[in-house]
C-alpha cells in the first residue's frame, strides 16, 4: 500500500503521483560512508513542474537516480502511481521506465550511429507499444513537434547541440510517458537555443505532462510551478516545498 | 605489427585510376567540399582523390583542420560533397538522398565516434543491442544471442549486465564498437575513436580493431595519434584539404606538412628503364625499383650508395651543406621509377627558405652517411621495420 499524501502544497489538485518517503541513499567511500540524500519526503502532483536545483553534491543527480531507478535507495520508499519502485528488480525497472517515463540527459545520449528518426523509434521497438509502421510515423510526428522532421534521416553528428537535445526530447516522448525527468537539459546549450527547449517543455506542460528538471539556471527556476532547493542531501524549507 | 611491407602499401593509393575503379572497395574521386558562411567560402577539401581495398586499415592523420573528419564524413553521409564522387562498393553514395543514405548506412556501415553516447540506463548488452531492435529479422533471442556474441568479441562478456557508468572509458569505447558492429557491416569508419581513452585503453581499442581487420573487415580510422597511425597498413595524410603523397611523407618526415604539400604539388614522375646513367637530380625519391647514386670523383668506392623505394637523395644538397664532392650520378639496374623535383625550383624554395638545408640533410640519402632505416620523428607517419640484418 503507499502511504499517505504529504500536507498538499498551493494549488494542488487529486492525489500525488509520485511519493517518495523518508528516502535516504549512503554511499561507501574510502574516506567513510557518505550521505547523498537524507529523509526526503516529497510528493509530486500530476501536471506539476517541478524545478530541483542546489549546489553541486547536494543530491539533486542522486534523487533523479531514485526516481528513475538508475540507483537504489539505501532505505526508504519511493512510489509512483501506486507502483512500489523501490522493490523493482532491473528487468521490471527497465521496463516500468520504458513505458512511464521519459528522460533526458545534459549530454542527450543520442546513438551516434542511427539516425534520427531511428533514435526515436528505439523506445517504441523495445517496448512494443506500437507497430513498426506506426512507430516510425508516430516517431516523424514527433520530430514535427521539435521542428525537426526535415533532419530525420540525418545522423546526430550533423545538426547542432540545441537539435540533438530536441531528437532526445522526441524520444524521451516516444512511448508518450506521463512523467519526463530531465537532468541539466540544457546545461550544454547557449541561451537562445535553451530557450526553445523551455518552450517545448511548457508546451508538455500544458498537455497534461508532469516534468521534474534539475537545473542550475535561476532564470529557469522561475517558470517551473514549484521549486525544490536540496542542501547536503536534504530538503530546504521542507514546509515551503511541499 | 600489421604492416609488414609498407614500402609496397604505400604505392596502393599511387595506383592507376582504373585500378582504383575496378579493384577497390571505396574509391572517393576529386572530392571538393566547401562551406559557406556569412562572411567567406571555407574549402575544407580539395580535390582528394583516394581509394581503399576491402580488409584494408587505413589511417588518416593531419593536423586540425586539415580536413581529415571532413573525409570520413563524405563517407558516412554526415555530410555531402560539393564536387566529386563516392563510390562503395556498387552504391554511389554521393547521389543518395538522406533516406536511402540513412538505408544504406544501416546495413554497410559500422561507425565509431571519440564519445560513446552508450545510453546510462541500459546495460552494456542492452546497449548493444538496441540498434538491432530495428532489425525486424532478428527476434529478441537472436539479438541477445547476438550481443553477447559481440560483447565477447571486444572482451566485455563478464561486464555484460554493468551499466556504463560502472565501467572504464575505454570499456564504453569497446562497448561502442560492439554496437557499431551488431549489424555487420563490411566497413567500419572511426573518428578520433581514442582521442578520449588514456594510451593503454587506446591501445586495447586498436588491438580489437586488428583482430577486426583479421577477420575481414575494412577500417578507416582518423586520428591525431601517430604511434596509432604507424601501426595501420597505410597512412593518408592531409594538409589543408589536400592529401600528402605519401612518399614524400615517408622518405622527408622531417619537414612540416606544409613543405610536404608544396612538394606533392611540384614533383613530378619520372620512369627510368634499365641500366641508364643519368646525373643526379636536385631532389629525388624513389617509389619503384633500386637505384645507385655515386661520385664520380671517389674511386674507391666509398661515394656509393644503393637507394630503395622510399629513400630521399640529392644531387644538389653535398653543395649547399659544404660537401665538397661533386659530379653525382644515379644509375639503374633495374627499371625503376622515382619523383624529381626541378632544380629551378629546388634552389627557389632553399632561398625562400634557407634553414630548409639542414632539415633536408637529416632525411636524405647520400654516400658517406650511414644507411639506418628512418627513426619515426617529427612528422614521421611510416616508419620502415628494420631490415634483416641491420638496425
Amino acid at each position: 500500500m503507499q502511504p499517505p499524501a504529504l500536507p498538499c502544497p498551493d494549488g494542488c489538485q487529486g492525489e500525488p503521483l509520485i511519493r517518495l518517503r523518508t528516502v535516504t541513499k549512503k554511499y561507501r567511500t574510502s574516506a567513510g560512508e557518505f550521505t547523498a540524500l537524507s529523509d526526503i519526503d516529497l510528493d509530486v502532483y500530476p501536471g506539476e513542474y517541478l524545478g530541483i536545483y542546489g549546489k553541486s553534491g547536494a543530491g539533486k543527480t542522486t534523487l533523479i537516480n531514485m526516481l528513475t531507478g538508475v540507483d537504489h535507495t539505501s532505505s526508504g520508499e519511493v512510489w509512483m502511481d501506486n507502483i512500489s519502485i523501490h522493490r523493482l528488480d532491473e528487468s521490471q525497472l527497465a521496463l516500468w521506465r520504458g513505458r512511464n517515463l521519459g528522460i533526458i540527459y545534459q549530454s542527450f545520449y543520442l546513438m551516434p550511429t542511427l539516425s534520427l528518426l531511428h533514435n526515436v523509434v528505439l523506445p517504441m521497438d523495445i517496448c512494443g507499444l506500437y507497430r513498426r509502421g506506426e512507430s516510425e510515423e508516430r516517431a516523424l510526428e514527433l520530430l514535427r513537434m521539435v521542428e525537426l522532421e526535415d533532419h530525420a534521416h540525418k545522423l546526430p553528428s550533423a545538426i547542432s547541440g540545441g537539435q540533438q537535445q530536441r531528437v532526445a526530447i522526441a524520444r524521451a516522448l516516444a512511448n508518450d510517458p506521463p512523467i519526463i525527468v530531465a537532468d541539466e537539459p540544457t546545461g550544454r546549450l547557449d541561451s537562445v537555443t535553451a530557450e526553445t527547449i523551455f518552450q517545448i517543455f511548457n508546451h508538455l506542460i500544458q498537455e497534461g505532462k508532469t516534468i521534474l528538471m534539475v537545473t542550475h539556471d535561476h532564470s529557469l527556476l522561475e517558470r517551473v510551478s514549484r521549486t525544490l532547493r536540496l542542501v547536503d542531501g536534504q530538503i530546504a524549507d521542507p514546509v515551503l516545498a511541499n | 605489427m600489421l604492416a609488414d611491407n609498407p614500402s609496397s602499401q604505400q604505392k596502393l593509393h599511387l595506383l592507376p585510376p582504373d585500378r582504383c575503379r575496378d579493384e577497390a572497395l571505396i574509391e572517393m574521386r576529386d572530392i571538393v567540399k566547401t562551406y559557406k558562411t556569412a562572411e567567406a567560402e571555407f574549402t575544407a577539401l580539395k580535390g582528394v582523390t583516394a581509394c581503399f581495398f576491402k580488409g584494408e586499415f587505413v589511417s588518416i592523420v593531419g593536423k586540425s583542420g586539415s580536413g581529415k573528419s571532413t573525409l570520413a564524413n563524405m563517407l558516412t553521409g554526415i555530410d555531402h560533397p560539393t564536387s566529386g564522387s563516392v563510390r562503395v562498393a556498387d552504391a554511389y553514395i554521393h547521389k543518395m538522398s538522406e533516406n536511402e543514405m540513412s538505408r544504406w548506412r544501416g546495413k554497410n556501415l559500422g561507425i565509431v565516434f571519440q564519445f560513446f553516447q552508450l545510453m546510462p540506463t541500459l546495460t552494456l548488452l542492452e546497449n548493444v543491442m538496441l540498434p538491432m531492435a530495428l532489425c525486424s529479422n532478428c527476434g529478441a533471442v537472436e539479438r541477445e544471442k547476438r550481443s553477447m556474441e559481440l560483447l565477447d568479441l571486444v572482451g566485455l562478456a563478464n561486464l555484460a549486465d554493468k551499466l556504463p557508468a560502472a565501467v572504464s572509458g575505454g570499456q564504453q569505447q569497446s562497448a561502442a564498437i560492439a554496437r557499431a558492429l551488431s549489424n555487420d557491416p563490411p566497413i567500419l569508419i572511426a573518428d578520433e575513436p581514442t582521442g578520449n581513452l588514456d594510451s593503454r585503453s587506446a591501445d586495447d581499442v586498436f588491438d580489437i580493431f586488428t583482430s577486426l581487420v583479421e577477420g575481414g573487415k575494412t577500417i578507416l580510422m582518423v586520428t591525431h595519434d601517430p604511434s596509432l597511425a604507424q601501426r595501420t597498413h597505410r597512412t593518408l595524410l592531409l594538409s589543408d584539404g589536400e592529401l600528402i603523397n605519401p612518399w614524400v611523407a615517408q622518405a622527408l618526415p622531417d619537414l612540416s606538412h606544409s613543405q610536404m604539400l608544396w612538394l606533392t604539388h611540384r614533383m613530378k614522375v619520372q620512369t627510368l628503364p634499365e641500366s641508364i646513367t643519368l646525373p643526379a637530380p636536385a631532389l629525388f625519391l624513389v617509389t619503384g625499383g633500386n637505384l645507385e647514386i655515386h661520385n664520380n670523383n671517389s674511386d674507391n668506392g666509398a661515394g656509393k650508395m644503393t637507394l630503395r623505394p622510399g629513400n630521399a637523395s640529392s644531387g644538389m644538397l653535398p653543395f649547399l651543406s659544404g660537401n665538397s664532392q661533386s659530379d653525382w650520378h644515379v644509375n639503374t639496374d633495374s627499371p625503376s621509377e622515382i619523383l624529381t623535383l626541378d632544380d629551378a625550383d629546388f634552389h627557389k624554395w632553399l632561398e625562400n627558405d634557407p634553414s630548409l638545408s639542414q632539415v633536408l640533410a637529416k632525411n636524405i640519402l647520400l654516400p658517406g652517411t650511414i644507411l639506418v632505416d628512418l627513426p619515426a620523428q617529427g612528422h614521421a607517419l611510416t616508419e620502415e621495420k628494420p631490415r634483416e640484418g641491420e638496425g
